[in-house]
């Protein structure tokens, strides 16, 4: 069974489709990265399979049951744009009010331990509205980890998040899908971050899903490259650039070959052509490039 | 590993249930309602003593030299009502208008408020992500909109009364019991029902929009405003409080209907 199975699915605003003929599929105990440009239709489809906009067309299954049914819909957290607090009230009232949405029994035991889990309990009796960005991202998302929700559906949970936020995040995602039944559709434009946690990827783009694939996939898709730095980096571009197909300079100075071979017969023919190879290394593409590469309309 | 995940089943009334808990543990959390809980009470205080010491007083028009007597209230209950056989209930009386009535005004701004700030806040997503029906968030809200407004009517009969006491007002009622002061309350508080679901249905229809919310239910409650005094004379029988009952009844039903639907087919952010 899939945690979420969407066919066909279409939204219109207006003239405007933000979404058409969407397929999407998350598996159960999937960490399922949602990437798309802006306005490609992300937070639309989130908020779709959340029930916060009607749908024009198409099904949205959520445990293999309709996307309305009461019983799932009540086992699904949610962070979409803000976190949804009252800025008047304290963390600590923002949070009993939703435990008491979520009909949970011991609601100040759960409140505190996922304000624990997100490192917030020392602000519980802050205003919200007093809060920083970061802060209020964490409370965000210990609202929707209440009730240890069976599906977490996060839009761009990440942002705000300074570098020991965005680690807790990540053992966070992972301790919830660690019993293999509960999912997390997070959307992120940070890519580098999501890789890091990611089991599973659909990327959209103007409303349809350009491709879905599994984190092994996309790590068999993605193309290697030697990546080099030699004395004299113009010339030994330019001599590269005569032998090899693809070859680029990247941010960090390197000169890539992304052509079949190997570092060893690189640095043979650069020693040929007299230039000493002071650093050399194979890697891969990350999801960014490869998202990029995806967006040019590139392999 | 075992493929499936359990979900058990939730009732109408368990989702009510929730629903009141937060529009409630809100409400005794919202400055708003605690404003004008003391507004309903510190206002007729203020009117009655204000217009008391001001009774009697001769302003004098600088052009023309015409005098006016500035007439005062007479008795307790004109905050209340228009007494039978009272003569002063001309259009320059400031209790024929600025009476107990005003409250149905008054709850307007705080259900506008406090439907809108759900939707300002977002927190309208995390309420609905988790609840598909959207027949409990419009009970629950008509009914916190309920209790505020009855208890705003309370409070302004409260201080209407030691506004009256503190003026040394008659309290005579003139012909009336105080059963009818009662079934008038009574009719005025299930009236009140009425104006409630007008108030909700506006605010449901314009969400985030306060002040679009705000307009629309002045604009609305205005036109129903003059009917209220008609309806719920200081006079009042058993049959007033029915009919305010059935009204109230009918209204909160079938204007909640049509507000369900509208959360159902619009857009919730």
């Amino acid at each position: 069974m899939n945690a979420v199975e969407i066919k066909n699915l279409s939204k219109n605003f207006g003239p405007k489709q933000a979404v058409c003929g969407l397929e999407m599929t998350v598996p159960m105990g999937a960490i399922y990265g949602f990437i798309g440009e802006n306005g490609s239709g992300k937070s639309t489809t989130e908020k779709m399979i959340c029930g916060l906009l009607p749908t024009n067309g198409g099904s949205i299954k959520l445990y293999g049951k309709d996307h309305t049914d009461a019983a799932v819909r009540a086992k699904m957290g949610v962070l979409i744009e803000s976190p949804g607090c009252f800025p008047g009230l304290s963390v600590w009232d923002n949070m009993m009010l939703q435990a008491a949405n979520l009909r949970i029994a011991d609601a100040e035991k759960e409140v505190i331990r996922v304000l624990k889990t997100v490192r917030m309990e020392g602000a519980a009796g802050n205003k919200y509205k007093n809060c920083s960005l970061g802060m209020k991202q964490r409370v965000g998302i210990a609202m929707a980890l209440l009730g240890d929700p069976e599906l977490l559906v996060l839009d761009e949970p990440l942002n705000g998040l300074d570098a020991d936020g965005m680690r807790i995040m990540r053992e966070v995602f992972l301790d919830v899908i660690k019993d293999g039944k509960r999912s997390i559709i997070v959307s992120s434009h940070l890519l580098g971050e999501l890789q890091k946690v990611a089991t599973h990827y659909g990327i959209i783009r103007h409303g349809k899903m350009l491709c879905e694939m599994t984190a092994d996939e996309l790590d068999a898709s993605c193309r290697t490259y030697v990546a080099l730095q030699a004395g004299d980096m113009n010339r030994t571009g330019m001599i590269l650039g005569g032998r090899y197909s693809r070859v680029e300079e990247d941010e960090a100075g390197y000169i890539r070959v992304y052509d079949p071979t190997t570092p060893e017969e690189i640095v043979s023919y650069l020693y040929e052509n007299g230039i000493c190879v002071t650093e050399i290394m194979t890697d891969k593409i990350g999801l960014e490039e490869y998202y990029i590469d995806l967006m040019k309309g590139g392999k | 590993m075992n493929n499936t995940v359990k979900f058990g089943k939730i009732s109408f009334s368990d989702q009510l249930k929730s629903m009141l808990k937060v529009d409630f543990r809100r409400m005794s959390k919202s400055r708003l309602l605690y404003i004008l809980l003391a507004c309903a009470l510190i206002v007729p205080i203020l009117m009655t003593v204000m217009m008391a010491m001001m009774d009697g007083s001769v302003s004098v028009n600088p052009q023309t030299g015409e005098e006016t007597i500035m007439k005062g209230p007479e008795n307790t209950w004109q905050n209340i009502g228009t007494l039978p056989g009272s003569e002063a209930m001309g259009g320059m009386d400031v209790f024929a208008m600025c009476n107990i009535n005003m409250m149905f005004m008054a709850a307007a701004v705080f259900i506008c408020l406090f439907v809108s700030d759900d939707f300002r806040s977002g927190y309208a997503k995390n309420l609905f992500t988790v609840r598909s029906e959207k027949g409990d968030y419009v009970i629950s809200k008509t009914l916190a909109g309920f209790a505020c407004g009855a208890l705003m009517l309370i409070f302004y009969f409260i201080g209407s009364v030691l506004g009256g006491a503190i003026s040394g007002l008659s309290f005579d009622l003139q012909g009336l019991t105080a059963g009818n002061l009662v079934m008038c309350m009574l009719a005025k508080i299930f009236l009140m029902l009425v104006f409630v679901s007008i108030f909700v249905l506006i605010s449901v229809a314009a969400k985030q929009k306060a002040w679009l919310a705000l307009c629309g239910s002045l604009g609305g409650g205005m036109l129903l405003f003059m009917m209220v005094s008609m309806i719920t004379p200081l006079g009042s029988t058993f049959i007033n409080v029915i009919l305010c009952l059935a009204g109230g009844v009918l209204f909160a039903a079938g204007l909640g209907a049509i507000s369900n639907l509208v959360l159902r087919k619009t857009a919730l952010v």
